[in-house]
C-alpha cells in the first residue's frame, strides 16, 4: 500500500456538463475553488491528456500554495483524473479522480484523492498534537 | 526520559514515501496493531507486551522491531530491561494529512455546490 486515499462526495443540484465546465475552465474555476479561508489567486488549465494545470491558493495566514499537475484522463462530462502536487510541498505526485455522476436532475461529485503521502510539509501548519491517540485507536482497531 | 537510559530508536532518514510505506507495513499486521494499542496505555517491557500473545518472546520482539523501524515505537534499554513506548509521530503525520484533505475537499465541494446552485445554468 502506498499512501492513503480519501473519498469525498457531494450532491449538487446542477447537471454534470455544467459542473464539469466549472471544474475545467480556468475563469469558472477561480469563482468557487478552495475551502473556507482560502482565496484562489488564479488558475491555468490546459485541458488535454498530458496537459498541465496550476491553481494558486492564498491561505488565511498569508501562505501561498500552488497546486499543479497533469491530466491523465478526461472523459467529459463524467470523469477527470489528474496528478496533484503542492508547491511548496513534498516531492511527490498524488492523484485525484473527480467523477460527476448524474442523479436525476442533480449530480453527485465524487472526489477520490489517492497516494496521499507524508504530511511533513503540511504538518507544521497544524496546531497541536491532539487527536493522535484517537488516530492511533482508529488505526489499531481497523 | 530517565537518565542512564540509552535510546536505541533507529529513525530511518529515508524519504517521506519510504517512511510512509514502513508505517503502513507496520500497521498491516494485527499483532503489531495490538502491541500499539497496548502501548497507548503506557510504556511496557517486551516481556509484558508478549504476555497476552500466544507466541514466543522472540516472535514478539521481531514485531516490536518492525514497529521500531517504522518509527512507531521507541525502545530504551536500562541494563537488561528493554522498555518500549509509543512514538506517535508517524500516526500524527498521517492523521494531520488526512484531516487537511478531508477539510479541503469537503469545503471546496461545498463552495462549488453554493456556486453552481446559486447561478443559473449557462
Amino acid at each position: 500500500m502506498r499512501g492513503l486515499s480519501l473519498v469525498t462526495r457531494r450532491l449538487v443540484r446542477a447537471d454534470a456538463a455544467r459542473l464539469f465546465a466549472d471544474w475545467t475552465e480556468a475563469d469558472r474555476l477561480v469563482q468557487w475553488w478552495g475551502p473556507r479561508g482560502v482565496q484562489c489567486t488564479g488558475a491555468e488549465i490546459d485541458l488535454r491528456v498530458g496537459g498541465r494545470y496550476r491553481i494558486g491558493n492564498r491561505f488565511a495566514d498569508g501562505r501561498e500554495v500552488t497546486i499543479t499537475g497533469v491530466f491523465e484522463r478526461i472523459e467529459a462530462p463524467h470523469c477527470l483524473v489528474f496528478t496533484w502536487r503542492l508547491d511548496p510541498g513534498p516531492d511527490l505526485d498524488e492523484r485525484v479522480t473527480v467523477r460527476f455522476e448524474p442523479r436525476g436532475a442533480a449530480t453527485e461529485i465524487v472526489v477520490v484523492h489517492e497516494r496521499i503521502a507524508s504530511a511533513e510539509a503540511r504538518a507544521s501548519h497544524q496546531a497541536g498534537w491532539e487527536g493522535c491517540l484517537d488516530g492511533l485507536a482508529r488505526h489499531a482497531e481497523a | 526520559m530517565m537518565t542512564g537510559m540509552k535510546s536505541i530508536a533507529h529513525r530511518r532518514r529515508a524519504n517521506a514515501d519510504d517512511r510512509l510505506d514502513g508505517v503502513f507495513h507496520a500497521l498491516s499486521d494485527r499483532t503489531r496493531r495490538a502491541l500499539l494499542a497496548r502501548l497507548v496505555a503506557g510504556p511496557a517491557m517486551v516481556t509484558e507486551l508478549a504476555a497476552p500473545h500466544a507466541m514466543s518472546l522472540a516472535a514478539v520482539s521481531k514485531h516490536v522491531r518492525v514497529l521500531e523501524s517504522a518509527g512507531l515505537v521507541a525502545r530504551t534499554i536500562d541494563g537488561r530491561i528493554h522498555r518500549c513506548a509509543l512514538a506517535p509521530g508517524p500516526l500524527r503525520e498521517i492523521e494531520t494529512c488526512l484531516d487537511f484533505y478531508r477539510d479541503f475537499w469537503s469545503e471546496t465541494l461545498d463552495s462549488l455546490a453554493r456556486h453552481a446552485e446559486r447561478e443559473p445554468r449557462r
